[in-house]
């Protein structure tokens, strides 16, 4: 199945729009927010076929709401790939924990939105 | 007898003429003594067969042997002190006390500098001697401990002794264990190990080792002096010198800044991202000399990122929260993931960056990110210190059990004195701090990175001809098995170096 629709989970409104205007343009179909009570409600309400989720986020952060949806017995998001972008560095024990429920995690400064398209592209034919 | 065999020890000397000269003084004062009895029973002065006379003769001779024995102690002092302090200076076990050159009959005598001069050319302070000659005198134990010295002796590689000031704990054995961390020097273990394999006697100064890890508590920062000595009693005692007081802020301010080094991560994400895609989609409109500018924009975007990497894996490094994870990978790939940034750093800079690699070069153990970085910090490095229309070159080539990459410049080179310091933390060459913008931290990370993937990294410098600085990784079927029982860390992989990187990124950027 071709990724389609990505769910952008971030709070800072640069970064943001920079990821959704390369997205977009590249033909995918984007929803994007800003704090962590509508990226979880968003993500139960729709099934996204990836899902960028930023970690320190206002309201509810991003290992919580990764540990929401897919910490219970019960995957609740089967069809999603998670991205976990962040600019600050995990310390390794919740990292290990987030990058056992994501299919990446990346530093966002290194990811410009040409190596987020072509990482997009990647998990796309790594499904394939 | 005895005293007819040469002296052969230094301090058998003093005994040996001492006795001989007492024997002969009394000797010959016997035979002055009878040479005047039969001068006088001859002559008839007095009586012989008188009790009086013998008293009289007694007394005089006996008499005589005091004074003599008196005044050759006087006039052999000296000798004997020379004795004792060349034995000394000779470093022969002996039971004197050294002469103290201070004592004020020494000073008035003129007697002084005869023995500062034995001293000296022997190398043995008298302090010293003395300390060693009555060990069996002094509460050791108590007075070491009264200085903020710490001193640690060490035989066979435990601990055997420590003082209060010392930085050690009780194991579980009940044995102690040093608490020093080396960082990227050469640790305790190596250098014995080095030690008994070269020389007799040898030391080594550390400078800015800690007990504990940057961030924990009771931390304290020393410059460690190490002196070995085959054979001795203890074979090697440290002597550490607290310096936290001059080291700490230097580690409080990168502490600091890598805090707020996150927060440049945020604008650096959006400047670093616009100028990608907008690279992209003003390309044909460029004109003149802007698509050169706009590269610049882009040189500098990207190396200010590399920075804050550097900040943040310093720190991290220095708290030992960074990991490698190694995997199968191609040197070729690993330097394509940064080819098109160190191409147009060097485009930019007007130098010229020759890459090459042998097609049949096997494939590492590495943590692409954490190489990566090594590799843009080095050719960075190259093009910052070499001439206008110079040539950097990057090559790698097959040593043993691991491939060695190098990258060489023909730029300023160094001399050897500032080679030996490079990869240490802060540390910046007197002239680099002239001319050249930097942290002092590039080196010092690339080192800990290199070493947590089990490498080396080294450097040829030839001052005014340029440097070479290689690091080795190793060939991944070497290490393939270990690797995959280690869950792709460098446990067991690297067992010499106490301190390696705990944490990386594995799928960074």
């Amino acid at each position: 199945m071709a990724i389609k629709t990505i769910l952008c989970i971030e709070d800072d409104r640069f970064i943001g729009e920079m990821y959704v205007r390369s997205l977009k343009k590249a033909g995918y179909e984007v929803d994007w927010v800003v704090d962590g009570n509508d990226g979880l409600i968003a993500a139960r309400n729709k099934s996204y076929d990836v899902m960028l989720l930023d970690v320190m986020l206002p309201e509810r952060r991003g290992t919580e709401i990764l540990e929401a949806l897919r910490g219970g017995k019960k995957d609740l998001i089967p069809n999603t790939k998670v991205v976990i972008l962040t600019n600050f560095d995990q310390n390794d024990e919740s990292r290990l924990a987030m990058q056992h429920n994501a299919q990446a995690y990346l530093i966002k400064a290194e990811i410009t939105p040409k190596k987020l398209l072509s990482l997009i592209k990647q998990l796309d034919s790594d499904d394939a | 007898m005895a005293v007819d065999k040469p002296p052969q020890l230094v301090k058998d000397y003093w005994r040996l003429y001492r006795r001989r000269s007492l024997f002969f003084v009394v000797a010959m004062q016997i035979i002055a003594t009878l040479v005047i009895v039969i001068a006088l029973m001859l002559t008839g002065i007095v009586d012989p067969t008188t009790m009086i006379f013998w008293i009289i003769i007694t007394a005089i001779a006996a008499t005589a042997v005091g004074i003599n024995i008196l005044v050759f102690s006087v006039l052999s002092e000296p000798l004997q002190m020379l004795s004792h302090a060349l034995a000394h200076a000779a470093g022969e076990s002996t039971t004197t006390t050294p002469p103290n050159p201070n004592i004020r009959r020494f000073e008035k005598s003129g007697f002084k500098p005869l023995l500062q001069t034995i001293y000296e050319l022997g190398g043995h302070q008298p302090d010293q001697a003395a300390v060693a000659t009555v060990e069996k005198s002094l509460p050791f134990e108590s007075i070491l401990n009264t200085t903020p010295t710490g001193i640690v002796f060490l035989k066979e590689g435990t601990v055997i002794y420590a003082n209060k000031s010392a930085p050690v704990h009780l194991d579980s054995d009940g044995g102690l264990q040093l608490d020093i961390i080396t960082d990227v020097d050469q640790s305790i273990p190596d250098w014995i190990a080095e030690c008994e394999e070269h020389a007799v006697n040898a030391t080594k100064t550390w400078r800015r080792v800690a007990n504990k890890l940057v961030g924990e508590d009771e931390r304290r920062i020393y410059d460690m002096t190490a002196s070995y000595q085959k054979g001795s009693e203890v074979d090697v005692v440290l002597a550490l010198v607290e310096r936290t007081d001059e080291y700490l802020p230097e580690d409080n301010d990168l502490d600091f800044i890598s805090f707020a080094a996150h927060e440049l991560r945020g604008p650096i994400t959006v400047i670093r991202g616009y100028l990608d895609t907008l690279g992209d989609e003003l390309a044909d409109r460029f004109a003149d000399d802007e698509q050169e500018l706009f590269n610049r924009l882009v040189v500098s975007a990207n190396r200010l990122s590399g920075y804050v990497n550097n900040i943040l894996n310093a720190a991290k490094y220095d708290r030992r929260h960074l990991t490698v994870h190694l995997h199968e990978e191609s040197v070729a790939d690993i330097y394509d993931a940064i080819k098109d940034d160190m191409q147009l750093r060097a485009v930019a800079q007007n130098r010229l960056l020759a890459v090459s690699f042998p097609a049949d070069l096997p494939a590492v153990a590495a943590d692409k990110a954490a190489i990566g970085e090594v590799l843009g910090n080095l050719i960075d490095n190259a093009i910052k210190y070499s001439n206008d229309g110079g040539s950097v070159t990057v090559s790698a080539q097959v040593a043993q059990n691991d491939v060695e990459i190098s990258v060489s410049d023909q730029g300023i080179g160094m001399p050897g004195n500032v080679v030996s310091n490079l990869f240490h933390k802060f540390y910046r060459s007197h002239r680099s701090r002239e001319t050249v913008a930097g942290t002092g931290i590039g080196l010092y990370i690339c080192k800990a990175m290199v070493e947590s993937h089990g490498g080396t990294i080294s450097v040829k410098s030839v001052e005014g001809q340029g440097s070479t600085f290689s690091f080795t990784l190793p060939i991944y079927a070497t290490v393939a098995e270990k690797l995959k029982a280690g869950d792709n860390t460098t446990e067991g992989l690297i067992q010499h170096h106490d301190g390696w990187i705990k944490n990386h990124g594995s799928m960074r950027g």
